[in-house]
């Protein structure tokens, strides 16, 4: 789960600063020095999956069924 | 503007999704021949049907050799006719109007799928390649007893037809 | 700066009372929608066949209409006052939209109730589509109209702020939220003018005895021209919530501002021209008006995609700078023990599996497939019913402190309402999908036919169902769960104070990158204007020739003058 703060150990998060950036940030990253790549990763597995769910929908499940409008 | 190099990519492989979505839609138009519903059929009055050519003479039709065609009359909560025989390897062309509100025509388990609304005629034509039974549905609101608004289209052996309803 | 509601008293006072009518309506719509699942599944039956149609009318306009523009609408009186930093211009305009949205809502609800009535006549069974010639009570669609002129003067309320601000503010881009605001706005002036029509000059009129009938498919186009966009209305708010705030609780910053200004110019352009793509399989429309429909539906898919990437890489950013790596483990470095972020977060990955639906449902003869059945209603449970409902419940939790100026009761309890919310969807929205291809139609009480079955290839429709039915329990237990919270913590059960400065961080890549012409709304109104034109104009004049402005008459030139005579009646109602 998220980075180890004392926070999660109270009985309800009551106390817990609302706010992310004040208690969990570790480190300030720039424009320049950050690469999206879990995102760019993210992405190719989505499209793979609508790629592929798209091919199957058509040609299967729709076309391969009938009768159809002629 | 910068735009991240990653972005850019995706941004290229999104276009070409979308084109690719089109091409496969116009090769279902194109190259496996799916027709969609249009302005073929025409406007009608629909407060004055029994006058008209088709809709005075609802029901199934030999029009040719393995040619039939359906006048068909959708009114809450029935379609005329409701019943339909025809033998295996027909093709059909149902003609549908409404005379009140607005139906849906749908044969379970098939692309065959359309509306139907009072003063249009919905013109599909439909290949019944095997035999069997398909019952069809009406999938628009259009009242009360909607739910109960259905029909079944018997496709049987060409031996077994029993001729024009 | 302070706390919203210090700062701005006013201003937070119209926007608690838009989230408590939107509360309302969403406690009222949410039950609706399990006496609906239950009886159509045949689990309990606690009301006959014919008053589904009641309850699914309730249902859909409580939800689609009342909960969600209700929510939209001050969630934006609150991200263009505190974005630009200035008071309403005058805050009893701003009173005056709300009212008037109230009494909208009421004009309409009163028939909808009145079918639960048997000794009445008065009733609005007519579904949210309202297809002509179905008719509702005259009030039914007054209560729309009303409803609709309370939106266009809040975005009025909201372009006189810009304006003002832009009068000190000279050379400076508009800030991002207020840009957001008013291109939704647009787009919303432009779609809401379709429904506008249809009620203002024909459904009424006709009611009304002014004129002598409706042309149904004429209505209905206008409904759709309304009814497709009207979905980008709900969305582009949680598009803002996800740029803006989802980033930031994530511990990040938005990845770039110039795209997330593009996207929201995009969907001006092209959110209107595409709501033929409902009307695939209707007759009277040729074939060349569904393909243009489905091209500008596929390319509003771009804007969508864009954000995928952006959004995601803004979050990517938050657990990056929270210590994340690789190119999956950053994501269980991310803040999932907050209901604000989790409940966002799952609400977009919900719309991810959405967008894929949503892609079949554009694809014209492909919809062939699914149209008008439950697969469409498990696809929009998804959109209106996930990615917008689910992402508002979850922001209230991060802004409902802003505007009582108190904390929420308690994290957990928030946490296990969104994660119920989300089990409860993929429960009931995946066999709604799978009962679709099955050929069940939607909007039907009793889906049990005496001569018609519905078989699926994997499992039984009777699992399906037992899932449907499910699902819609934990849905409705995860709204009672919100209900209950969203007391307590209005109420300050918990006695804290609002946290301290709560300020969104900056993006990555800045406004000042964006190019000046974004900021050009004459330019992309008139853009958007000129596509609806050339979507739009052919098939309307064809659909007018063939049956006439008000039904079947002969000529479009004799038509056209009864409908000016109709017109002359309403405005002057002197000649007989």
């Amino acid at each position: 789960m998220s980075s180890g703060t004392e926070h999660e150990a109270s009985p309800d998060t009551l106390d817990e600063p609302d706010d992310v950036w004040e208690v969990d940030i570790e480190k300030q990253i720039g424009h320049d020095e950050y690469d999206p790549v879990g995102t760019l990763s993210l992405i190719t597995v989505y499209f793979l999956i609508i790629a592929f769910l798209w091919v199957f929908m058509y040609f299967v499940e729709f076309l391969g069924r009938g009768p159809t409008v002629v | 503007m910068e735009i991240h190099r990653y972005e850019k990519i995706w941004f290229g492989v999104a276009v070409l999704l979308i084109v690719a979505f089109i091409g496969t839609v116009a090769y279902g138009a194109v190259g496996a021949g799916i027709e969609m519903v249009d302005d073929d059929g025409g406007t009608i009055d629909p407060n004055n049907l029994s006058d008209h050519e088709r809709f005075g003479d609802t029901g199934v039709h030999q029009v040719g050799d393995g040619e039939f065609e359906v006048n068909m009359i959708a009114v809450h909560p029935s379609f005329i006719p409701n019943d339909i025989e025809i033998p295996e390897g027909s093709t059909v062309t149902f003609y549908m109007t409404a005379s009140d509100v607005t139906h849906g025509f749908n044969i379970a388990g098939t692309n065959v799928n359309s509306m139907i609304i009072p003063g249009q005629i919905t013109e599909i034509t439909v290949e019944f390649d095997e035999s069997g039974t398909y019952g069809f549905v009406c999938h628009e609101y259009c009242g009360s007893l909607h739910h109960e608004m259905e029909g079944q289209i018997q496709v049987v052996p060409e031996d077994e037809f029993g001729g024009d309803a | 700066m302070g706390v919203f509601a210090h700062e701005y008293p006013n201003e937070a006072g119209i926007v608690r009372a838009a989230l408590a009518s939107s509360f309302v309506a969403l406690l009222l719509g949410g039950v609706m929608g399990l006496i609906q699942a239950l009886h159509r599944t045949g689990y309990v039956q606690v009301i006959d066949d014919s008053t589904y149609y009641t309850v699914l009318t309730l249902h859909g306009v409580s939800l689609a209409i009342l909960f969600s523009i209700f929510f939209l609408v001050g969630f934006f009186q609150w991200a263009v006052t505190d974005s630009l930093d200035r008071p309403s211009e005058d805050i009893r305009f701003t009173k005056l939209w709300y009212a008037l949205m109230v009494l909208g809502s009421i004009m309409a609800a009163v028939p909808i109730l009145g079918g639960f009535i048997d000794q009445t006549e008065i009733s609005a069974d007519v579904l949210f589509t309202f297809y002509a010639p179905l008719e509702a009570h005259p009030l039914f669609y007054a209560g729309l109209a009303v409803f609709i002129i309370g939106t266009w003067l809040a975005g009025i309320d909201w372009f006189r702020s810009w304006w003002a601000w832009k009068q000190k503010n000279r050379g400076e881009k508009t800030p991002l939220r207020t840009f957001m605001v008013l291109t939704t706005m647009l787009m919303w002036y432009l779609a809401s003018a379709g429904v506008a029509i249809a009620v203002i000059f024909f459904l009424l009129p006709w009611q009304l005895g002014l004129v002598g009938g409706v042309n149904p498919l004429l209505t209905r186009t206008l409904f759709w021209f309304f009814g497709h966009p009207v979905v980008y209305f709900w969305l582009m708010p949680v598009y803002m919530m996800w740029y803006v705030i989802l980033p930031k609780l994530a511990g990040g910053r938005l990845f770039s501002d110039p795209l997330a200004r593009i996207v929201f110019v995009l969907f001006l352009v092209l959110s209107v021209p595409t709501g033929i793509h409902h009307q695939y399989v209707d007759p009277g429309i040729s074939e060349g008006f569904k393909f243009l429909a489905m091209t500008n539906t596929m390319f509003l898919l771009l804007p969508s995609l864009l954000t995928a990437f952006t959004v995601v890489a803004s979050i990517e950013h938050g657990a990056r700078q929270r210590g994340g790596s690789g190119y999956f483990r950053w994501l269980t470095d991310l803040p999932w023990n907050r209901p604000a972020f989790t409940g966002m977060a799952l609400a977009a990955l919900m719309f991810a599996a959405a967008g894929f639906s949503g892609m079949v449902n554009a694809g014209m003869n492909f919809n062939y497939l699914v149209h008008n059945t439950l697969w469409i209603v498990g696809h929009f449970h998804l959109t209106v019913g996930t990615a917008v409902a689910l992402s508002f419940m979850a922001s209230t939790y991060w802004f409902l402190p802003k505007i009582t100026g108190h904390k929420v009761f308690s994290k957990r309890l928030g946490l296990v309402q969104v994660v119920v919310w989300f089990i409860g969807m993929v429960f009931m929205s995946n066999a709604m999908h799978r009962i679709g291809l099955a050929g069940e139609p939607r909007r039907t009480a009793d889906p049990f036919y005496d001569g018609v079955t519905f078989e699926t290839s994997l499992g039984t429709i009777s699992e399906l169902h037992a899932q449907i039915a499910l699902g819609s329990v934990l849905l409705v237990v995860s709204l009672l769960l919100f209900a209950a919270h969203i007391l307590l913590s209005w109420f300050n059960f918990a006695d804290k104070d609002a946290p301290t400065p709560d300020t969104i961080p900056p993006a990555l890549s800045g406004p000042e990158h964006a190019p000046a012409v974004l900021e050009n709304f004459r330019l992309w109104t008139a853009i958007a204007i000129g596509l609806i034109l050339l979507t739009y104009t052919l098939p309307i004049a064809a659909i007018v020739s063939g049956n006439g402005w008000f039904g079947p008459v002969t000529t479009f030139i004799g038509d056209t003058s009864s409908f000016l005579t109709g017109l002359f009646h309403a405005v002057f109602g002197v000649i007989p």
